[in-house]
């Protein structure tokens, strides 16, 4: 990959209009990207011949065209879909944050629709569950025409919830899923660092595949205000007042820290994290869910 | 008890805008910045601010704000204190008690005191009161307070002078006090009627209550009316002002003893010079003294002098005698007056003045100053002794005089502008035409008004500073002021023909004389006996009805205001520097503790 240039902003995929055409969009847009870059290839099922190029990988030699014709053909494969992927989206007050052009939600479900489209595009079957302090939205994992459809249509109809309470939905979930598959938790992680990991290493135990995308806003990373303000708890209404000048440096230390303990404690997990600003091209969320869906086949 | 009043207290209006800080905090305190913001829970252990102390310092900025609003509307007002003074626009009785020569029979004038403390005691108490004490001037002996007692205790030490009666004087003065406020005048005399028979101006406003208290006068009176040394014996004038022949013993007393002693016989109405043969010294004074127990006490005894008669001594000090400007118009100007015999003058150039020695310089009964460059230090110390030691001192502040070796002779610093002034045509105006120096200038013939000006210095106001006149731009032209026990006269322009034609003015001769008759005033060592006017010892005296019938009536709006006074009080005060720099402090520190909390 070049530059980030290229990719998507994500205030200009808000501009587009049905979720629809922004997963459409920021997908083709990815994968038109993908196809110059050394990460083609991550399909199991045979799609057509091509001659073999020097450099080509000697794994995909076909050696029985090559005994019939006594020419070298390499075999290129679309990948096999039997993967039930669950796209767990936070929509917990928290998630209506948004210092820029859009909120945390927004990204959020423009992530996962463009995660949804991947999916569909690979036959992968997908379902989608929204949450705050519980489920507010469940649609099973399904690889059917037109299921995409529903999902877009479910992201698109998301509405602010409650609290976060990342742990009470992940552990019904976890008892739920019975099939081995993956998990993509999509959400800003405010809750009692713990209690996600509880939550999800739930989801390992059974032995499924865990993605996390963790959701800031480039005001939560970098605290930038200039006014003495109250600052009020989306969540909680708890007030706080604070001269943003004296504690900016102590709030971002403590924001790096719980970073630094998802990052540490999840990898220890062996759950895949991601940690992306709302500012971010949203092609970095779908690279990695590519990689560690890559891993998981 | 203090009053502040203001010049232009419209401004005070302004004030009202204290109020939008209020308002603002107030409304800021609702609408304060509440920021939704996911974690801050985060921020919940962050060493924030603690809410009380920032409470705190709100308010203390609000104050600040406050301050700064209300100290530049008050400046805008320009306040002055009117000293202990009751405010402006409070009603007010003048007490005019007339302390001229005519009070001084037996009795007189201690009826005087009562009356006027009477007057004084039964002002309603919403009245402000002031005293007057009026003579050939009228001058304010306690300004006006609510303070009664403060007026009891000035009438005590209130005694009858040598000087005659005017009333227009003392009514002039009590209308310019008064003002436009609410007012009566009670006016305390024997009612003697010379004291309508001089040549000036003065009446009360019109609707100002007047109560006329009579004191009585004698039935009579002898007046010794001169005495003088004609070839070894006294000569003694007297003057019966009764309608009855009198008979009164004249006596020649040198040093406590009498040395002659004769009985004079006196018509009705009658005058006669008595001859006292008397062996008299060569040096001293011998008092001529009459027996009038029932008339006036203050025209009983005469002076004479008994050594060869001596102009009083002044001395000019130039830069250069010899120069174009050596102070000779005013050599000529004191030569000629008393017919070359009230002055001896002594013009001194700057460097020799260090060689006077102490008694010399101590003899002198006015230093007029008109150059300093030539002025060595120890000239300079000398002089500023003599001022300082109760010395008079004129100083005209023209081209041959340094204002930093003026500031070393006169020992206070003048407020003078560096920049010399060009105002070609100026002319000069007495603030008070009753005072000695302008008295000759009453009468149109002798108006100051023509008198020209070109260049002067700018002297700003002061409050400790008293100015006698200002030209035509609103200058100070003359200003009298106190220097430790001595007394400072300052002429902002030239007196050596430099700066302005004044020297060859007519007007010119009597300023000189005048001032210099102003400074050596009783300066002399030997004393200089105050003159009684003859006609002040007729006790002849009018009515109740006729004194109130003679009061002029002035309209309010001829009536010159304390506007003026208040003016040069405020203008020597300048409050409103202080309220400036006040609110600056204050933006200052709103500023500081404002940056801060943001």
């Amino acid at each position: 990959m070049a530059g980030a240039a290229r990719y998507l902003d994500p205030a200009i995929v808000a501009r587009l209009g049905t979720i629809d055409l922004k997963a459409r969009t920021i997908v083709e847009g990815f994968l038109t990207g993908l196809h110059r870059s050394p990460y083609k290839g991550f399909s199991v099922e045979f799609a057509e011949y091509r001659q073999y190029l020097p450099g080509d990988d000697l794994a995909t030699l076909d050696w029985k065209v090559f005994a019939r014709s006594d020419k070298h053909f390499v075999k290129k494969y679309e990948e096999e879909t039997n993967l039930a992927c669950h796209l767990l989206i936070d929509v917990s007050r928290s998630m209506g944050y948004g210092s820029g052009e859009i909120t945390k939600l927004q990204y959020a479900s423009y992530l996962t629709g463009a995660l949804a489209y991947l999916m569909h595009r690979q036959r992968d079957s997908f379902g989608l569950i929204a949450f705050d302090d519980s489920i507010s939205a469940l649609l099973p994992a399904s690889a059917r025409s037109g299921h995409l459809r529903m999902v877009l249509l479910a992201l698109e109809r998301l509405k602010i919830g409650g609290a976060t309470n990342v742990s009470k939905p992940l552990h019904d979930l976890a008892a739920a899923v019975r099939k081995r598959g993956m998990v993509v938790l999509v959400s800003d992680l405010l809750d009692e660092p713990s209690s996600v990991l509880d939550g999800l290493k739930h989801f390992r135990y059974r032995g499924t595949d865990v993605i996390v995308f963790h959701i800031l806003d480039p005001y939560e990373l970098k605290f930038p205000f200039e006014q003495a303000a109250r600052f009020r708890d989306m969540e909680t209404q708890e007030e706080v007042m604070a001269v943003p000048g004296s504690v900016r440096a102590d709030y971002i230390e403590k924001m790096q820290s719980l970073i630094a303990y998802y990052k540490r404690e999840l990898g220890l997990a062996g759950i895949d994290y991601c940690l992306l600003e709302t500012s971010q091209p949203l092609e970095l969320g779908l690279m990695s869910y590519l990689m560690t869906r890559r891993r998981v086949l | 008890m203090f009053g502040i009043n203001f010049l232009s207290p419209l401004f005070l209006i302004g004030a009202i805008a204290a109020a939008i800080p209020i308002l603002l905090h107030l409304f800021h305190r609702k609408t304060e910045v509440v920021v939704d913001f996911p974690t801050v829970r985060l921020l919940a252990r962050a060493p924030v601010q603690q809410h009380r102390r920032r409470r705190l310092r709100e308010l203390v900025l609000l104050a600040l704000r406050v301050l700064a609003l209300v100290v530049l509307a008050l400046s805008f007002a320009r306040p002055y204190f009117a000293g202990a003074s009751a405010p402006e626009s409070a009603p007010l009785t003048v007490i005019a008690v007339d302390t001229s020569m005519s009070m001084t029979a037996p009795g007189q004038f201690d009826r005087a005191r009562q009356a006027a403390a009477r007057a004084a005691a039964s002002a309603p108490s919403s009245h402000a009161v002031t005293l007057l004490a009026f003579a050939d001037a009228a001058s304010v002996v306690v300004e006006p307070t609510r303070d009664r007692a403060a007026i009891d205790a000035a009438l005590a030490q209130l005694t009858p002078g040598t000087g005659g009666t005017r009333y227009r004087s003392a009514l002039a003065r009590a209308s310019e006090i008064i003002g436009a406020r609410e007012a009566s005048v009670t006016i305390v005399t024997d009612l003697q009627q010379v004291g309508w028979e001089s040549n000036d101006d003065g009446g009360l406003p019109e609707g100002v209550d007047v109560e006329v208290i009579s004191v009585g006068a004698p039935a009579g009176n002898v007046a010794l009316t001169s005495a003088s040394r004609q070839d070894g014996r006294v000569v003694a004038a007297l003057q019966n002002f009764s309608n009855v022949e009198t008979r009164t013993p004249v006596t020649v007393i040198v040093q406590g003893k009498e040395i002659a002693r004769t009985e004079a016989a006196l018509a009705a109405m009658g005058a006669a010079n008595v001859v006292l043969n008397a062996s008299l010294p060569n040096a001293g004074v011998a008092e001529v003294r009459i027996d009038d127990a029932r008339g006036y006490q203050g025209d009983n005894v005469k002076e004479i002098r008994l050594e060869v008669a001596a102009g009083s001594p002044v001395a000019i000090v130039v830069a250069d005698p010899t120069g174009a400007t050596g102070g000779l118009y005013l050599e000529r100007a004191l030569s000629v007056a008393g017919n070359g015999r009230e002055f001896d003058v002594d013009v001194r150039d700057g460097r020799d003045v260090g060689k006077w020695t102490a008694d010399e310089i101590a003899r002198m009964d006015a230093i007029f100053i008109v150059g300093t460059r030539t002025l060595d230090r120890s000239g300079r110390e000398l002089l500023r002794h003599y001022l300082t030691g109760g010395g008079r001192v004129l100083v005209a502040t023209g081209p041959e005089v340094d204002l930093g070796t003026l500031r070393d002779i006169v020992g206070v610093n003048l407020p003078f502008a560096d920049a010399i002034v060009k105002t070609p045509g100026a002319t000069m105006i007495a603030t008070d035409n009753r005072h000695p120096i302008f008295r000759p200038f009453l009468s149109p013939s002798g108006a100051l008004g023509d008198v020209q000006v070109q260049q002067h210095r700018r002297l700003m106001d002061q409050r400790d500073m008293t100015v006698l006149a200002r030209f035509s731009g609103g200058d100070p032209a003359l200003v009298e002021q106190s220097v430790g026990d001595g007394r400072l006269l300052v002429f902002t322009s030239d007196l050596d023909n430099a700066w302005s034609r004044f020297p060859l003015d007519p007007a010119f001769v009597p300023f000189a004389v005048e001032a210099a008759r102003y400074l050596t005033r009783g300066a002399s060592a030997a004393g200089r006996q105050e003159v009684v006017k003859i006609e002040e010892s007729n006790p002849a005296a009018v009515t109740v009805e006729e004194f109130t019938n003679a009061i002029e009536r002035t309209s309010r709006i001829a009536i010159p205001t304390t506007g003026n006074v208040a003016r040069e009080a405020e203008d020597r005060q300048r409050w409103w520097q202080i309220g400036l720099v006040v609110m600056l402090m204050a933006l200052a520190g709103e500023a500081l503790l404002g940056r801060r909390a943001t």
